[in-house]
């Protein structure tokens, strides 16, 4: 992936809204000297990101967000989110609506599993928009850099389970718990909905998925994801920090606490929004 | 402030040329003992604070009676150890000698060195493993490459970093281990300096890993601070340049082409047997696909050093910002 940075900067341009572009140029981010961040995030791409996800966001996919008073407009947090689809296009609609409803903007930095930054051209154009591997050292440099994350603790398991047991969240993994608890940052719950039949799969093969270096690879019944419309809930901040000291962080039944109390707020988000939407489509 | 004399291997390389350049400079230092290996034109200012030897590094001997002669008459309290064998097409027992049995020699010597109280050891980034699921920003504490296929070039020189911090707290000796950033640099053991030599350089298709790269300035300064300095520990030096792999090509005025890892592997086999260019490519592989740059938090805490001098590229790009 070499696609200069003007180019990437004039795609996103012309594929952007006036008011969207107007908005991107109070974007901070930390240079580390040549216009990219240290984990290789260069605004031009973030402008290009915002460009490619503009149309599947307000057309396609008819993104619907609520509680966009809890994303905190300055420092730490972590938004923890189900994950579904069998495509991270869950990812790539909550990337975008947290860049449109925070002022000035800020880019969740998506947390992803191992095996993406080893994936060709995904990779780097994946971590010029502010994605990095999840190594619990990159998670720790964001978080002191006061970065907001965005973390699927379900992992690959939760985006490629069956078409059966969808909102059924899986296990959560617990990194997440006890890093906000070490650095006493608020973990954001986010709850999305459609997501999950957006890409109906017959099943996941753990086998091709093992010849191509990745979990599993889903096989869907449509050759692309169908016109869902996508809901997204965020909560009220759960503030580990008010009662919990950072050395609880290495007690693991209160990080296992603390991650089931996450999962227990994303699933009443899903409840809800499986409750409020009116239809898979509308 | 406590002054220092110094003593300083590697005199003749550009790090060390620039280093005692900076020494000289600096009222803190009143002598300077500038050491290179035998055959290794010295071209330093004349000085008399300054005073020169060549000796065979890796003979034990020399190097004894260098600390236990010259080096005791001048008082010598701090020892700055900047001197290895840089090309990759060296290899075997007297390299070996030269880039691990001199520092194991160092060290013991410097133990029970009546004057000696502070080590300074060039280490390097090379020391660490890239790897996908390892982190980008690489602390103190990552993972070291011990990789059972590493070439001697990263062998010799994790085992003598991990021998220099094995020592340290153990006698009066504070040990100090800078491991620095690459140095873009001719003459410092830069493998992206030789990559950058042909007008086209190839690298691996989908990916564009950020790199970190150190300029002689900030080296010499975070040398320099390490002596004045009171604490011992390891310390990453990263330099003033982060880009992609893409840019620092495009900086440097060469055209980058993407191919497929294993062409890329092939195509740099071949130049390095043609060329005797020391670019290894299976050797840097892994930072051609990961981001692994160095987290200089620590150094910046402790040691107050913040790279400053930021590398002059060959080349302005316009499309840069």
């Amino acid at each position: 992936m070499a696609l200069p940075p003007f180019i990437a900067r004039y795609l996103g341009n012309q594929l952007m809204s006036k008011s969207l572009r107007s908005k991107l140029e109070q974007l901070h981010f930390r240079d580390a000297g040549h216009g990219y961040d240290a984990f290789g995030l260069h605004p031009s791409f973030i402008s290009f990101g915002a460009g490619i996800t503009r149309w599947p966001y307000e057309k396609y996919f008819r993104v619907v967000s609520t509680g966009h008073a809890h994303l905190p407009n300055e420092g730490a947090a972590i938004l923890a989110s189900n994950h579904s689809g069998n495509i991270p296009i869950d990812g790539m609609m909550l990337w975008h609506d947290v860049l449109r409803h925070t002022t000035p903007p800020r880019v969740v930095r998506g947390i992803a599993d191992h095996f993406v930054p080893a994936l060709p051209f995904i990779g780097t154009t994946f971590a010029r928009g502010g994605m990095v591997g999840g190594s619990r050292g990159n998670v720790r440099s964001l978080l002191e850099a006061g970065e907001l994350l965005m973390i699927f603790p379900e992992g690959t398991p939760g985006i490629i389970k069956p078409f059966k047991n969808r909102y059924k969240l899986q296990r959560f993994r617990v990194g997440h718990a006890e890093l906000a608890i070490r650095h006493k940052v608020p973990i954001i719950p986010v709850g999305i909905v459609g997501a999950e039949e957006q890409l109906p799969s017959i099943f996941s093969s753990r086998r091709l998925g093992r010849m191509l270096g990745i979990e599993a690879v889903p096989i869907p019944i449509f050759p692309f994801p169908l016109p869902v419309r996508y809901h997204i809930y965020y909560g009220a901040p759960i503030e580990v920090y008010r009662d919990l000291r950072s050395e609880d962080a290495d007690n693991p039944e209160i990080v296992a606490r603390i991650a089931g109390q996450v999962q227990g707020e994303v699933a009443k988000l899903i409840q809800k929004g499986l409750k409020e939407r009116k239809g898979i489509f509308v | 402030m406590k002054s220092r004399n110094v003593l300083i291997t590697g005199a003749s390389s550009p790090l060390g040329e620039g280093l005692i350049e900076r020494l000289l400079n600096d009222y803190r230092v009143e002598k300077i003992l500038a050491v290179c290996d035998e055959g290794c034109p010295l071209t330093l200012p004349e000085n008399e604070r300054l005073a020169t030897f060549q000796i065979k590094m890796r003979k034990q001997r020399k190097l004894h009676n260098l600390l236990f002669g010259a080096a005791r008459e001048s008082q010598v309290d701090v020892l700055i150890h900047a001197s290895k064998v840089f090309s990759t097409h060296r290899e075997g027992a007297a390299v070996h000698r030269y880039n691990v049995e001199t520092v194991r020699s160092i060290l013991d010597f410097a133990e029970r060195h009546p004057t000696i109280k502070r080590l300074v050891f060039w280490s390097g980034a090379e020391v660490y493993q890239v790897q996908r699921d390892l982190p980008s920003l690489m602390g103190e504490q990552h993972p070291l490459n011990m990789h059972s296929g590493a070439p001697q070039w990263i062998r010799d020189r994790v085992e003598a970093d991990v021998m220099a911090c094995t020592r340290m707290g153990l006698s009066h000796l504070q040990i100090v281990v800078l491991r620095m950033a690459e140095i873009l640099a001719p003459g410092c053991g830069s493998q992206f300096f030789d990559y950058l030599q042909t007008p086209i350089c190839f690298r691996p298709l989908g990916f564009d890993p950020m790199l970190n790269f150190l300029t002689i300035e900030d080296a010499s300064s975070a040398i320099q601070r390490s002596i004045h300095a009171q604490e011992q520990g390891v310390f990453n030096i990263p330099g003033a340049d982060t880009l992609p792999l893409s840019r620092a090509i495009d900086r440097w005025g060469r055209i980058g082409i993407p191919v497929p890892n294993t062409v890329a592997h092939y195509l740099y086999t071949m130049r390095r047997l043609l060329r005797r260019g020391d670019f290894r490519y299976g050797m840097n592989r892994r930072r051609f696909h990961f981001t692994g740059i160095l987290d200089g938090r620590r150094a910046a805490d402790i040691l107050r050093y913040i790279p400053s001098h930021p590398i002059e590229w060959p080349v302005e790009f316009e499309g840069e910002k």
